[in-house]
């Protein structure tokens, strides 16, 4: 690949809402069960199979303190066996029909996702509601789990980008709760008990304020009798709503050095922001997308690879969250080009900072924006990441069908003015993963 | 993680399935070649405006000649340095303005160029395919800027990557002619010695129209298509295709090991093993066999691997195995455990063995292969989902001498293996005398 697909897959499933031209992309319907949780559903008949995604407020961000991982090993929990099933016959169950069942959390978010073929929708939404409703709690596998989990954290700490991750996290939020990834570490890990993934169960997990973004074969009159039998049961508001969250305090200019035997040094500059509730969200949006998130038509990807060749890939993005979330550039360069190439970030930053964004770059981004609308998506597990994103930050059931006209409205002054805002070089704190010689 | 194809499973979406498109939601086929040798294949799918353009070429690392190893991936980046009508950066900057993706990735077996956009503008983004194709700049200069940025690419993707660096290492100990033993991206020591002219000679050799397939999927019609290929692709000057290096692999003498000392924080254990990959009307249920066999390995959540090795033994925190049918002469089937702090690995090779040697001496359960025959078409219908995989499937059974043709048989081919087929199979290739084993060692913390 030349390109990192991961920048457009963060793009895809992270900050941008992207669509489907108007005229052509299916409305998302809207039904809220009686327990509170809102079915949001977008009809495509195209390929006999569903996707759905349940999201609620019970990501790492009410992980207890000290015990980063917990809600992470919770997902793991509740998709590994319930309270009717053990975890062999679970297993055997749910492939014998091909049931695709996974759960996740982000910072935010606690989620649980189905994947099924249209003619094993019943059996999957049995496991579905299972997993959810009655989880098994077996001690043997908890512990399993999670010595299994603290290994992966041992293993993920040769990944550059994970130790980079970390340091940003405690940089960023210092006494807040986005303070660590969401994986926890290995420290953090150990200290997690039974217990601690109890408790969080039973303060979060909970259907109102719960959203289930739905995409697939199937129509609304279909799919919710199927969900009012199975999830009736499930009642209760959670602790904590998704709003319930302080604002991170501004960090600027700190700096953290994690050494690693690499051949390479990995440069991430970051600061906070917007959330994902922010009024002027489209003009930082495309903002970004000039700096280092349209690919190859970036500011960052020309300057840094195309004109000097110093990194393979150069990006920006970032994570739009209930408060504000990481904004982060990254790159990835032989260790004694680090300083050079961090240099011409930082030339670029302040270049656009000072107002140097021509008409013409804001036009090629609106251009690139609007048009690969369709194709963000296309397909259903791309609707079902957009859908329980509008439902879940709760953004107008329209977002999708208005998103290339805000793009559009979005002017030259809003992106300068958006620029002063986040582009000073001396707002952003710097973040380096690489062999001492290149500190 | 898969060895050669480690290189682009990274960076695709984990979504990624090896297995076949299918007649489970597949569209028709319809195919057009030109007199030059150029082809056209399309699967017409009008559910959203939106088209999947892939220019396939029977081109890739086995092409290379000793010392230029890399040779072929250079393109994956000069095709994006202009051409005669294009300046650099210009083709990247037009699709983006029509609101496309472009991007390409290289194997030892193929290049693949593709560009997802509104349905509207395929027809010009054939005709700046072509362009390119047939008139490449190749500037020196360009060159010079893009091999560093290879060579970065080679830093992040293995000589910073302790599991991906061993992969390479195991790769080139266990075959002796076969080129999946070369990384594509290409050993350093060449790279640093790549220059414009190889580049050049490479291109003149290999970017000819009887090695491009054209595949489109998507909001299109097939007779507009075919027009516009005509007019581009199929209206270049034939030019001679020179034959592709496809040794045959010699039989391994007996089991070989090499060890891998890193700066790493845990040990990886990986056995490779070369096996036959599937040649339409010859071995079909051989090969579904084998795909069946290491499904029921690593594939699904009741994968016997995890069941036994980590939650039952408890010998490694994470293992996964992989074969892919679609390779070209052999697949070098390989299985891997990655071991916690208190594992060892030799524990988990035994266990590994242990694993597949049983699985030689007695049938899996019918209601096992049941499961694992559901899931591989389930995952058919699933990637049906998705126009990049189902135009890759296309591309990937056409360059590797199969035929797309051929697309659905493969599911046919995958419901008649009986458990006895299964068990046959692993008795015959997936045996420790043809294995190579390669264990990381940590040196040093990371």
């Amino acid at each position: 690949m030349r390109n990192l697909s991961f920048p457009f897959i963060a793009l895809a499933l992270m900050i941008c809402a992207a669509i489907t031209p108007a005229q052509a992309m299916p409305p998302i319907q809207q039904q809220t069960l009686p327990n509170g949780m809102r079915v949001l559903l977008m009809e495509a008949h195209n390929v006999p199979m569903v996707s759905m995604k349940l999201s609620l407020p019970g990501g790492s961000r009410f992980d207890p303190a000290g015990k980063g991982g917990t809600a992470s090993l919770l997902a793991d929990m509740l998709s590994d066996h319930t309270a009717r099933h053990a975890h062999p016959v679970w297993d055997d169950l749910l492939d014998a029909d091909a049931i695709k069942l996974g759960a996740g959390v982000g910072r935010d978010d606690f989620s649980l996702g189905l994947t099924v073929l249209k003619d094993a929708l019943k059996p999957g939404l049995d496991a579905f509601s299972e997993a959810l409703l009655q989880p098994g709690w077996n001690k043997k596998r908890f512990a399993i789990l999670k010595q299994d989990a603290i290994a992966a954290a041992q293993k993920a700490q040769e990944v550059p980008g994970v130790r980079a991750a970390q340091a940003a996290a405690v940089l960023l939020f210092p006494q807040h709760p986005y303070g660590h990834r969401p994986g926890g570490t290995m420290k953090s890990l150990a200290r997690v008990n039974l217990g601690n993934l109890k408790s969080l169960y039973a303060a979060q997990i909970k259907p109102s304020g719960a959203v289930l973004a739905v995409s697939g074969d199937i129509t609304m009159a279909e799919l919710l009798p199927l969900l009012k039998a199975r999830l009736h049961r499930w009642q209760g508001k959670p602790a904590k709503g998704l709003m319930d969250i302080s604002q991170p305090a501004i960090v600027a200019g700190k700096q953290a050095d994690v050494t690693l035997p690499t051949t390479q040094t990995l440069v991430q500059l970051l600061r906070l922001g917007p959330s994902r509730s922010d009024a002027d969200f489209f003009p930082a949006f495309v903002l970004n997308h000039i700096l280092g998130g349209g690919g190859f038509a970036s500011r960052l990807m020309q300057e840094v690879r195309e004109d000097r060749g110093l990194v393979y890939g150069v990006y920006s993005y970032f994570q739009p969250l209930a408060a504000p979330g990481p904004f982060v550039i990254t790159l990835q360069t032989k260790a004694d080009q680090a300083k050079q190439a961090e240099a011409v970030v930082r030339h670029v930053l302040s270049d656009m900072a000072a107002g140097h964004i021509s008409s013409k770059q804001l036009k090629a981004a609106k251009e690139n924006l609007t048009g690969s609308f369709a194709q963000r998506m296309d397909s259903n597990r791309e609707r079902v990441g957009l859908i329980s994103m509008i439902g879940l930050y709760n953004l107008p059931l329209d977002y999708l069908s208005r998103w290339i006209e805000r793009v559009q409205a979005v002017t030259l002054a809003q992106v300068k003015a958006q620029a002063v805002k986040y582009l000073q070089p001396d707002a952003w704190n710097r973040v380096r993963v690489g062999p001492k010689s290149a500190f | 993680m898969p060895l050669r194809l480690m290189f682009i499973l990274s960076l695709l979406s984990s979504c990624f399935m090896a297995a076949s498109s299918a007649s489970a939601g597949g569209g028709k086929l319809q195919e057009a070649t030109f007199k030059n040798g150029a082809k056209l294949i399309v699967e017409e799918d009008h559910s959203a405006p939106v088209a999947m353009v892939q220019v396939w070429l029977k081109v890739g690392g086995r092409d290379e000649v000793p010392g230029k190893t890399g040779l072929a991936h250079v393109f994956e980046h000069m095709m994006f340095k202009g051409s005669k009508k294009l300046a650099a950066g210009e083709y990247s900057k037009r699709i983006a303005a029509m609101g496309g993706r472009d991007n390409a990735f290289t194997t030892t077996d193929y290049t693949a160029f593709f560009e997802t956009v509104p349905a509207a503008r395929v027809s010009e983004v054939i005709g700046m395919e072509a362009e390119r194709f047939a008139h490449l700049a190749l500037r020196d200069k360009d060159f010079q800027k893009e091999i560093r940025v290879i060579m970065e690419e080679r830093r992040m993707r293995t000589e910073d990557d302790p599991n991906s660096h061993m992969f390479e290492e195991l790769s080139a100990v266990s075959l002796r002619l076969h080129p999946y033993r070369n990384p594509v991206i290409g050993w350093m020591q060449d790279l640093k010695k790549l220059t414009i002219e190889d580049v050049r000679a490479f291109y003149k050799l290999h970017y000819v129209p009887g090695n491009a397939v054209v595949v489109v999927v998507g909001d299109v019609d097939f007779k507009q298509v075919e027009k516009r290929v005509a007019a581009t692709f199929g209206k270049m000057k034939a030019r001679p295709i020179a034959p592709r290096f496809n040794p045959t692999e010699p039989e391994p003498f007996g089991p070989k090991r090499i060890e891998v000392r890193l700066p790493a924080q845990l040990p990886m254990l990986a056995v490779t093993i070369p096996v036959p990959v599937w040649k339409p009307g010859h071995n079909d249920i051989e090969a579904a066999s084998l795909a069946l066999a290491t499904h029921i390995l690593s594939g699904g959540r009741s994968a016997l691997m995890s069941r036994e090795l980590v939650d039952k033994k408890r010998l490694a925190f994470s293992v996964g195995a992989g074969y892919d049918e679609a390779s070209m002469g052999l697949d070098l089937w390989y299985a891997y455990g990655m071991l916690g702090p208190k594992q060892t690995t030799a524990a988990f090779e035994k266990g590994l063995w242990a694993l597949l040697n049983h699985m030689a001496k007695t049938p899996v359960s019918a209601k096992r292969l049941a499961a694992a025959k559901r899931n591989i078409t389930a995952d058919e219908v699933f990637a049906q989902d998705s126009l990049y995989l189902r135009a890759k499937r296309i591309g990937r059974l056409e360059v590797a001498g199969i035929g797309a043709e051929n697309r659905d048989k493969w599911l046919q081919a995958i419901g008649r293996v009986t458990p006895a087929d299964i068990q046959k199979t692993v008795a015959r290739w997936l045996r420790r005398d043809r294995s190579t084993t390669g264990i990381l060692t940590p040196e040093a913390k990371s």
